[in-house]
């Protein structure tokens, strides 16, 4: 026992504790200033659930003041989450004594200790997805806005579609893609993670007749950058150029696209497949039907004053089959999962739910509880009478 | 004899401030007019989405347009009610008034009119350049928000406000006709007219504007036929809309109260006498410098008695907590703050924690002031900023946690400038003054702590996520874990009483960044838009911040108490 608490020394130290703050908070600092530039799940991915992350000197300076090349390495906050674990949990491996006076500071860490895990947690498991949903339509699957899929459908059966499902990591490497479950090969010309559409007086002759067939070969896509949430939209829309081929046989190249509804016909041996590129689809044993949606305004003004979206559930699985009102601040919690009013459609036509799966949403509650209490205990003793130097 | 006066002048302050505070409660300004203007400016209508008076209005609108909630004419001060009538009814006149404050010399030039020694300028005076103006104004509006320069912001500006006063005088801005049905929305004096010409509420209304019109110009009217017809109309929508009228009341008398106006004079009394203090405190007269804290705490006490009642309207008149943006938030800070000097003072006898209070009320107030300058403070909220109990207690919680990081990094500025520049921080003084400031990080830590996991509880009931890592929230870990380091530090011995109020000062800008910084940044769901004089004073507050720290670094020979030299950093 003696020998681990010596070995634990060490990294139990409050030097250690005072070094892992001033870095959390710079890397906080500099992964705020990093959302000028990037998108929020950029940032966080690069840098609080990371391991290191390079950081562009370039942010702590406006582009219109200097140009500042060059990065530096910093420990992610994975790194310092778990160093703070350490440190905490050695800490009190040295020095646990259990006192009346130390109640507080045990139960504050306690929780501290729950709260990192809880964030842990998250950040490994919680799943977060878009249901959209015009007025009259029924739903049962969540679209994952930051990926997308191409889905092959044929509806040759009487009874059943047949859907084969590509994942964007197949698309966006240029290859060549092709299975026994369709017909064709598909070739993928040009991939755009984030696209904008043009019309046909719009697009510029270069980007002009790449697609010769198909619903969209009027329509142009441009790349554009990633969407970095400043400039307004924080969804990236992809679009790509692909090429159907039949064997030796060239069946015609295609645009493909979220922006386009409308799936594209692909004509092989007499069957028609439709294909079309959407965000990734999760299907649910539940689904909900939109009957209304409502977005009120303040009166003489464009600020929003509600949205709502009255949707009717259903699930058999569970005998569930009612009319619930999700609006601001109360959303609908149903099979491990909840949905929030998140946005709309264009013209009211339809609302737009955020479906979030946490199975640690209740750690934070019961860690924060933890740690008020185990503050309040320990100022509330030691407040009034002491200067707190430790001797 | 000199005893007495040190003993009755507290009296005497105290009674003073509550004389002036009481009077300015109890007879708010009247307006001197034969026409009931009382009654008009009570009536309710609508703007930006909220039932206010037309008092309201017309001190918004004016101080956008001027700066000013009066307009200085040639024949004597005119009220901002008075402003808006004539604008409405009398447009001959009502665009020779110089309500546009223009300040950037290009602009000036723009419209011809830099050879003028004036900064305000009538409506006819600027309608010559309008076309230019708009044009201008369409080129700054094409121009990306951050990359526009000032003179383009400015004419941006002017053409926003040639809007306002465009919309106000054709009457299409507040809406004024009240809703047919209690639960409809208030509707346009120009579209009721139109559309159903007929409609009781719109005619009333229009006899009034008329009656007015007739008895100020040549027409031939009387007063007395606009307040008969101003009366009946006031009772129509009286009987129509019972508890929006009773709050529009209480509205105009709080415009006309400006509570955080007294207030902040108070403060400043107070301070006043605060700094008296210090001096005979410092010339060694005990008794005097006892006296004048004693007035200056009879002062601050009134004041933020007057702060209270100010919060609490707000609160009455919104329904809403008292934390809804930027503007109310430094008004609550300061009144945190308060409350915690007052605190102290009590504590410590010596006038620092009042003299503290003083600054902090002041400065938030002023703070609050500029904040509050472009328009109504009580504006609508975002829906997804609507009332909720989570939301509430959170930004009450997290701003308090931004008020006593403030309160500590003061007491530690304190801390720094009496040892470097004075002879009083003796040992007594110093070790308290170092106590206190523990205090008050400790109690920052755990406030600031609660309010932002509160926000996160908020965060999780709105949209599922506990934590989003989004710009504010990531200021409030700032400030949770600096305290946190401050605390560690000092636990492990690694900083002393010097290390301890440096750290604390640097306390300050981190606040100061989460509170206005992360604003300005433009990203995030909490990012209520700003300006650009703003990032300058920040800037400027800032960098006040570190050559406090650098002051506070200097060798302990060149302090000038003796303490702080016997007790190395």
């Amino acid at each position: 026992m003696m020998k681990i608490r010596k070995l634990l020394k060490p990294v139990a130290s409050l030097r250690l504790t005072v070094v892992i703050f001033a870095l959390s908070i710079f890397l906080i600092f500099a992964g705020t200033l990093a959302q000028v530039h990037s998108g929020i799940w950029t940032v966080v991915d690069q840098y609080f659930r990371s391991i290191i992350v390079s950081i562009d000197l370039q942010i702590f300076v406006p582009k219109d003041v200097a140009t500042i090349p060059g990065a530096i390495w910093f420990p992610g906050g994975l790194t310092l989450g778990v160093a703070m674990l350490i440190n905490l949990v050695a800490a009190h491996t040295v020095r646990f004594k259990l006192r009346k006076k130390r109640i507080g500071i045990i139960l504050t860490h306690l929780g501290v200790i729950l709260l990192l895990v809880g964030e842990f947690v998250t950040g490994f498991a919680a799943k977060e997805g878009n249901m959209t949903i015009r007025e009259g339509e029924t739903v049962n699957f969540v679209e994952d806005i930051r990926s997308s899929e191409i889905s092959i459908v044929d509806q040759s059966d009487p009874v059943d579609d047949l859907v084969v499902v590509i994942p964007e990591r197949f698309i966006e490497t240029g290859e060549v893609i092709s299975n026994s479950l369709f017909p064709f090969r598909i070739e993928v010309t040009e991939w755009m993670a984030n696209s904008q559409m043009l019309g046909p007086m719009q697009a510029p002759e270069s980007r002009k007749g790449i697609a010769d067939s198909g619903v969209a070969s009027e329509l142009a896509a441009m790349p554009l950058p990633r969407a970095n949430g400043v400039d307004g939209s924080t969804v990236d829309a992809p679009s790509a150029y692909v090429t159907f081929f039949d064997g030796e046989t060239r069946l015609g190249s295609y645009l493909l696209s979220v922006y386009v509804d409308q799936p594209q016909r692909v004509e092989v041996d007499g069957r028609t497949y439709l294909v079309s590129l959407r965000f990734a689809r999760t299907y649910k044993p539940y689904s909900l039907h939109l009957i209304d949606f409502k977005h009120d305004l303040f009166t003489g003004t464009q600020m929003a004053r509600n949205y709502s979206s009255d949707v009717q559930l259903v699930d058999t699985t569970r005998n569930v089959d009612r009319e619930v009102l999700i609006y601001m601040n109360h959303p609908l919690r149903h099979a491990g999962e909840t949905f929030y009013q998140a946005s709309f459609l264009r013209g009211d036509a339809g609302t737009v739910l955020q479906v979030v799966k946490n199975p640690g949403w209740l750690i934070p509650y019961l860690s924060c509880s933890i740690v008020t209490l185990g503050m309040l205990i320990h100022f509330g003793m030691r407040l009034v009478p002491a200067t707190g130097r430790r001797s | 004899m000199m005893k007495k006066v040190q003993q009755i002048l507290p009296w005497i302050v105290l009674v003073f401030a509550l004389l002036y505070a009481g009077q300015k409660l109890v007879r708010p300004d009247q307006i001197d007019s034969d026409y009931n203007l009382d009654t008009f400016r009570r009536l309710p209508v609508s703007a930006s989405g909220r039932t206010k008076p037309l008092d309201t209005v017309a001190r918004n609108s004016l101080m956008n347009l001027s700066g000013r909630q009066s307009l200085k004419t040639d024949d004597g001060t005119m009220s901002a009610i008075e402003w808006y009538i004539e604008l409405i009814t009398n447009p001959e006149l009502s665009v020779q008034r110089r309500v546009f404050r223009i300040d950037h010399p290009d602009v000036l030039a723009l419209v011809g009119l830099d050879t003028e020694k004036r900064t305000r300028f009538s409506f006819a005076e600027l309608r010559a350049a309008g076309n230019e103006i708009n044009r201008q104004a369409g080129l700054a509006f094409d121009t990306k928000a951050k990359s526009r320069d000032p003179f383009q912001r400015a004419v941006l500006v002017l053409n926003q406000r040639m809007s306002l006063f465009s919309e106000l005088s054709q009457l299409q801005n507040p809406y004024l006709v009240p809703p047919l049905t209690s639960g409809d929305d208030w509707r346009s004096f120009v579209n009721v007219l139109n559309e159903s010409p007929s409609d009781p509420d719109a005619l009333a209304l229009l006899d009034v504007l008329q009656k007015y019109r007739s008895g100020t110009t040549e027409e031939g009217g009387t007063a007395d036929e606009f307040n008969a017809s101003l009366a009946s109309y006031a009772a129509l929508v009286d009987s129509e809309i019972e508890y929006d009228s009773r709050k529009s009341r209480y509205e105009v008398v709080f415009n006309q109260v400006q509570p955080f106006i007294i207030a902040s004079t108070l403060f400043l009394m107070a301070f006043l006498f605060g700094c008296f203090g210090m001096l005979s405190s410092q010339l060694t007269k005990k008794d005097w410098s006892k006296s004048l804290f004693n007035s200056m705490t009879s002062l601050i006490v009134i004041a933020f008695i007057v702060q209270t009642i100010g919060i609490a309207s707000r609160v009455y008149l919104q329904g809403r907590p008292p934390i809804t943006n930027l503007y109310s938030s430094a008004v609550f800070i300061g009144w945190f703050g308060v409350i915690i000097g007052l605190i102290i003072d009590r504590q410590m006898k010596l006038g620092l924690g009042g003299i503290m209070a003083s600054v902090i009320g002041f400065g938030t107030l002023v703070v609050a002031h500029n904040l509050g300058s472009s328009g109504d403070t009580m504006e609508m909220m975002q829906a997804v900023l609507d009332s909720n109990f989570w939301l509430t207690t959170h930004v009450v919680v997290v701003t308090i946690g931004y008020s006593a990081t403030f309160f500590a990094g003061f007491l530690a500025i304190a801390y720094v400038l009496l040892g470097v520049l004075t002879k009083t921080l003796d040992r007594e003084f110093g070790k308290s003054l170092i106590k206190m400031t523990y205090g008050v990080i400790c109690f920052a830590t755990v406030t600031s702590f609660v309010g932002t996991v509160l926000g996160g509880i908020w965060a999780d009931q709105s949209w599922g996520r506990f934590w989003g890592w989004d710009a504010k929230e990531n200021g409030a870990a700032l400030i949770v874990l600096w305290n946190l380091l401050i605390l560690h530090a000092r636990w492990g011995g690694m900083i002393r009483d010097r290390g301890l109020v440096i750290l604390a000062i640097f306390g300050n800008i981190i606040t100061a960044w989460s509170w206005f910084g992360t604003n300005m940044l433009g990203v995030g769901l909490h990012s209520y838009g700003f300006t650009n004089s703003a990032v300058f004073w920040l800037s400027i507050f800032m960098l006040s911040q570190i050559a406090l720290m650098g002051v506070g670094m200097l060798p302990m020979s060149l302090w000038r108490s003796k303490f702080a030299k016997s007790n190395p950093a």
